[in-house]
């Protein structure tokens, strides 16, 4: 049964010239697992908003979408609300109320429906989402991937026949983000509930997905079953880029047949296809005499007298001109280790030396002028003014490392995730640090301007700045660190190159590298991979 | 397991407002004395040791209450002594101890209340009220803790770009407003996205059901009951005492009738405190069984 | 069942209050009680006044967006409780009154007042400090355009107000204290709270002619930007 279906829909936006969404038609069946793709501002979410009358925008639009066989703007308030479920990206903002019992209850509150049978209706759900223990809870008190978890229930509480999600896991850590898209793949199994869902971290959701619609700049590039529409992006950097790790490998390497999605799928297609003579590239020299730039000596920190420490003894230090990524689970004190070097913190013991010279001996805010700057996990603490032209004159920034001029007239608050990744980090970058620290500098921004944050880093470091990144991104970590290192418990663990590091991790590691074990060694990325199989060639019993 | 805070908060409002309201609209100094009593008794039952920096603190506005009438008010006509070519007379003294008593009985008593009454159980009965300002304080208790969170954020931020100092006075004021800005913003542009999510779940919609986790049991009828009977018997068997104050402190002469009154308030007044102590006992019983 | 009590409580409260309880308050207060009785009459007029402002606002249809700027600045206010010496109340009340509407302001004065008191301690006096805010802030609102254009009048209203707010605070001291109003307490009360009131109106003056325009434009590209 079609359940959804938009007909040559076109909108454009008040006092723009381009259209956001051009002719776009495609049609969903009931119980299907449809995944949005593209670029930022290929209209992705425009396209969703438009799916839900309540949040349509407002702009000149034509054509038209049916919902349950009932163009959406005449479905009736109360039937409009509850029948498609909206879960957004930040998990944050989208809770209205201070309890977890009263946000669930909400939508039900709005729908006028009798208090006792509310009563029900949350008692259900809790149990199905196993978060009964928090429902007396305070909202703040939830983690990030319990809050959006608490946005899914209070939206399924309503009972939806369509749930559509605008990138519900960009602002999660990896492990929160892979349970949340098994909760919506058990939704949609269990209850045959028709999924759409857009998302910039395609690894997981490609591989589940019934269909995968693409978009390119507002127009339908493919939509059809994954394993066909994947195929087909050879000349598509853009779209390929975010793509799974072995899709990426398939076209690296022009691979012939079936295109695998998985981590699973990918190894078989390397070793049914390809051998392994050569099986490690060329190790990179490491160089010999290094600077140190910063150094943790035994740091010990606590946040509050009778909690466990945060940093644990933490030695560790960071040599002049290089990228260092420190990896770690959550709470694993990475953050605040960062905070503690840029003396936002005091350690209660322990010694830190920035340049070889004690913080404390930066006096009058000299650590903050052309010696270091942080560019904090939240962006938009950074941002006051009206205008990211205002943003960087108020600091006193001069010329950019990188161009952002197309951005300089908007508001800060109107860019996007990874625009205002952009935005921020030129403004941080105005004190001219020599030790650039950052905090999960790839959290929501899509793989287009991960690349380019990647590459700004890389040149950063080429004009002599030291930078040290925190980040869950292991991807991110090969594609530019020139050393990671793991925090555990409030310490490093272990250091070593990009290459060395994710080779000796067997679950803490890239996609590339998981596909290729065994078979290669020392693999990290797709690039490194299909180098390898280039040199390798075919099977020859292939 | 039922403890007063327990009961269902429009329950503990009607018998709170009773109590109180008693005591300040009465001018009499034996109500006054057995609702102090009953607001002690009933903080300590409650806290045993606990939160006891309100023994310390009561005293002392005890005291001055207390001395602050005498000293202001020259009425009255056994003078003690004379300050400042002003009399200081016996009777403003025992008016301003009365009013001393039922300042502090007050003072105790909302301390107790607002114990019991968190956030929760106040958004009930305002709930009752208004629905919709209900859902504007539940946002905003929501809010608090998160501007919280998010201002230290925005300092840590800041500080780190070197924008923000508190050296001397005019650094953190300027810093503080700095952050402060910076926070309206944030808080300004994010709040859409929350209003986004009200729309889709569709608040606006018409009338809203008004969900809470508090249901009305027999006991909390009880209370209302016995709280507004108790309240109008007090009224009517205490109506007719009348204590002069100026310029001679005088006792009224009283009878059954009125001492039968102050009996209902005191009854009144400790019914928490029987509720608490009985639900002690039962627990003791029970746990004696396993 | 609790439904339909609700519903019924409303209306009740709705009709009586407006043409029935406060006329009869007043006139009773004004009649019948002699002098010791001001504070109660003060008192319930303090809470029937709101509870009338809670109706009336119960009955219009407030969108989503309004609601959360609403919440938005009240959760402001008590979170600028907490700065020392510095206490933008009255000022964000203004703010949120001249840019959004007095109704507005009078909420979110009430409710700041109400909320913070969480911190604070609340006591009897709330329901008194919320009628004061909110006051303040629903006088705001009847000069909403003056207001805007000139920063002097603003910041001296802002003063004005930080003094009222203390004096309607002084009068609620006395009356409790005193059951009647005392002059002469009353001028002790107010010789006693100037340190404070001070505090207000310096704070008030202070942050009105700092804030007030980058606040207001802020306010007035959300409303543009969201259409509220």
């Amino acid at each position: 049964m079609e359940i959804l279906k938009v007909e040559n829909l076109s909108f454009t936006y008040p006092l723009m010239t381009s259209p956001a969404l051009s002719d776009v038609s495609f049609s969903a069946e009931k119980g299907e697992f449809i995944a949005v793709c593209g670029a930022t501002g290929s209209g992705k979410s425009t396209l969703l908003r438009m799916l839900k009358n309540e949040l349509a925008p407002v702009g000149e639009r034509s054509g038209e979408i049916y919902i349950d066989g009932v163009a959406v703007n005449e479905l009736g308030a109360k039937k409009s609300a509850a029948f498609t479920g909206y879960v957004m990206q930040n998990p944050e903002h989208q809770i209205v109320t201070d309890t977890v019992w009263h946000e669930l209850a909400f939508g039900l509150e709005n729908m006028n429906i009798p208090p006792e049978k509310i009563a029900g209706r949350i008692a259900e759900i809790s149990a199905y989402f196993g978060i009964e223990q928090l429902y007396l809870k305070s909202t703040h008190e939830l983690s990030g991937g319990q809050k959006q978890l608490l946005n899914l229930a209070a939206v399924m509480v309503m009972n939806p026949d369509i749930l559509v999600l605008d990138e519900p896991t960009a602002q999660l850590d990896p492990i929160a983000a892979s349970e949340f898209i098994s909760t919506v793949k058990k939704l949609n199994r269990e209850l045959g509930l028709t999924v759409i869902i857009s998302e910039h971290r395609l690894e997981e959701v490609i591989p589940v997905c019934d269909r995968v619609l693409m978009l390119e700049k507002g127009s339908v590039y493919a939509y059809g079953k994954p394993q066909s529409t994947v195929s087909d992006l050879k000349n598509k950097p853009s779209l390929l880029r975010s793509m799974p790790a072995a899709v990426r490998l398939f076209h690296a390497v022009n691979g012939q047949g079936e295109c695998p999605l998985d981590v699973c799928h990918g190894r078989a297609f390397i070793q049914s296809a390809f051998s392994n003579k050569i099986r490690t590239l060329p190790l990179e020299k490491k160089t010999a005499v290094r600077e140190k730039a910063l150094e943790f000596k035994n740091v010990m920190f606590r946040y509050e007298r009778d909690v466990p420490d945060v940093l644990n003894g933490l030695t560790f230090t960071a040599y002049k001109n290089e990228i260092c990524c420190i990896l770690g689970g959550n709470g694993s004190g990475k953050s605040t280790a960062l905070s503690a070097a840029a003396a936002l913190i005091k350690p209660y013991s322990g010694e830190i030396r920035i340049f070889g010279k004690k913080l404390k001996e930066y006096k009058n805010q000299s650590l903050y002028r052309e010696c270091l700057a942080l560019l904090p996990q939240d962006v938009q603490t950074v941002f006051l003014r009206n205008t990211v032209r205002e943003e960087l004159a108020d600091v006193g920034a001069g010329e950019l490392p990188f161009e952002i001029n197309h951005l300089l007239d908007k508001h800060p608050y109107d860019l996007s995730g990874g625009e205002q990744q952009l935005a921020a980090l030129a403004k941080v970058l105005a004190s001219k640090p020599k030790l650039l620290l950052l905090d999960e500098p790839t959290k929501g921004i899509d793989a287009e301007t991960k690349h380019t944050v990647a590459e700004i880093l890389k040149r950063l470091k080429q004009s002599g700045v030291t930078i040290i990144i925190v980040t869950h991104d292991t991807e991110f970590a090969c594609e530019c660190a020139d050393r990671c290192a793991m925090f555990f418990r409030g310490n490093i663990v272990s250091s070593d190159t990009p290459r060395n590091f994710f080779a000796a991790n067997n679950f803490y590691t890239t996609a590339a590298s998981r596909m290729t074990r065994g078979f290669y060694d020392n693999v990290t990325t797709v690039d490194e991979a299909a180098e390898l199989i280039e040199t390798n060639g075919t099977r020859e019993d292939a | 397991m039922r403890t007063f805070a327990d009961f269902n908060p429009i329950a503990v409002t009607v018998w709170f407002l009773a109590v109180t309201g008693l005591a300040m609209f009465s001018s009499d100094p034996v109500i006054y004395v057995i609702a102090l009593t009953g607001a002690v008794l009933l903080y300590v039952v409650r806290n045993g040791r606990k939160h006891h920096g309100i023994h310390l603190f009561a005293p002392v506005i005890f005291l001055i209450t207390a001395l602050i009438n005498p000293l202001v008010s020259h009425n009255g006509g056994t003078v003690l002594f004379v300050m400042n070519n002003n009399p200081v007379t016996l009777e403003a003294l025992i008016y301003g101890v009365c009013t001393a008593v039922m300042i502090t009985a007050i003072l105790y008593l909302f301390k107790s209340y607002s114990q019991i009454m968190t956030s929760d159980r106040l958004l009930y009965v305002f709930g009752m009220f208004s629905p919709k300002l209900a859902l504007i304080f539940s946002m905003s208790l929501r809010y608090v803790p998160l501007f919280g969170r998010q201002a230290k954020k925005i300092t840590a931020s800041q500080t780190a770009m070197g924008l923000y100092k508190d050296d001397n006075i005019a650094d953190s004021f300027r810093g503080g407003m700095r952050i402060f800005s910076v926070l309206i913003t944030w808080a300004l542009e994010n709040g859409i996205i929350t209003a986004d999510s009200m729309t889709a779940r569709g608040y606006g919609i018409g009338r809203r059901s008004h969900f809470s986790l508090f249901i009305f049991r027999t006991a909390d009828v009880l209370l209302i009951c016995l709280s507004v009977i108790f309240s109008v018997l007090t009224v009517y068997l205490t109506w007719d005492i009348e204590f002069v104050f100026y310029p001679y402190f005088k006792i009224p002469d009283a009878g059954i009738k009125n001492a039968v009154g102050y009996a209902v308030y005191g009854l009144m007044a400790v019914m928490p405190v029987f509720i608490e102590i009985r639900e002690v006992v039962k627990w003791r019983y029970l746990r004696s069984k396993i | 069942m609790l439904l339909i009590e609700n519903k019924r409580l409303r209306q009740t409260i709705k009709t009586a209050v407006p043409f029935v309880l406060i006329p009869v308050t007043v006139l009773l207060g004004a009649l019948v009680f002699d002098k010791k009785m001001h504070m109660y009459v003060s008192l319930v007029t303090a809470v029937l006044s709101l509870l009338l402002f809670a109706s009336g606002y119960e009955k219009k249809p407030v969108g989503s967006r309004r609601m959360v700027i609403t919440a938005v600045m009240t959760a402001l206010c008590v979170a600028g409780r907490f700065i020392p010496f510095f206490k933008p109340v009255t000022a964000i009340t203004i703010i949120t009154a001249i840019y959004i509407g007095g109704e507005s302001g009078f909420l979110v004065g009430a409710m700041a007042a109400l909320l913070s008191n969480f911190y604070f301690g609340q006591g009897p006096w709330t329901p008194f400090q919320m009628f004061a805010w909110g006051i303040m802030g629903l006088i705001a609102g009847f000069m909403a355009e003056p207001l805007k254009k000139n920063k002097a009048f603003l910041a001296v209203y802002g003063v004005i107000a930080g003094v009222g707010y203390s004096m309607i605070m002084d009068v609620w001291t006395v009356m409790w204290y005193d059951d009647g109003f005392n002059g002469g307490l009353y001028l002790t009360a107010l010789a006693t709270a100037l340190p404070h009131t001070l505090m207000y109106a310096v704070s008030n003056f202070v942050f009105l002619w700092f804030m007030a325009k980058p606040f207001g434009e802020k306010l007035e590209r959300i409303k543009i930007k969201y259409g509220v």
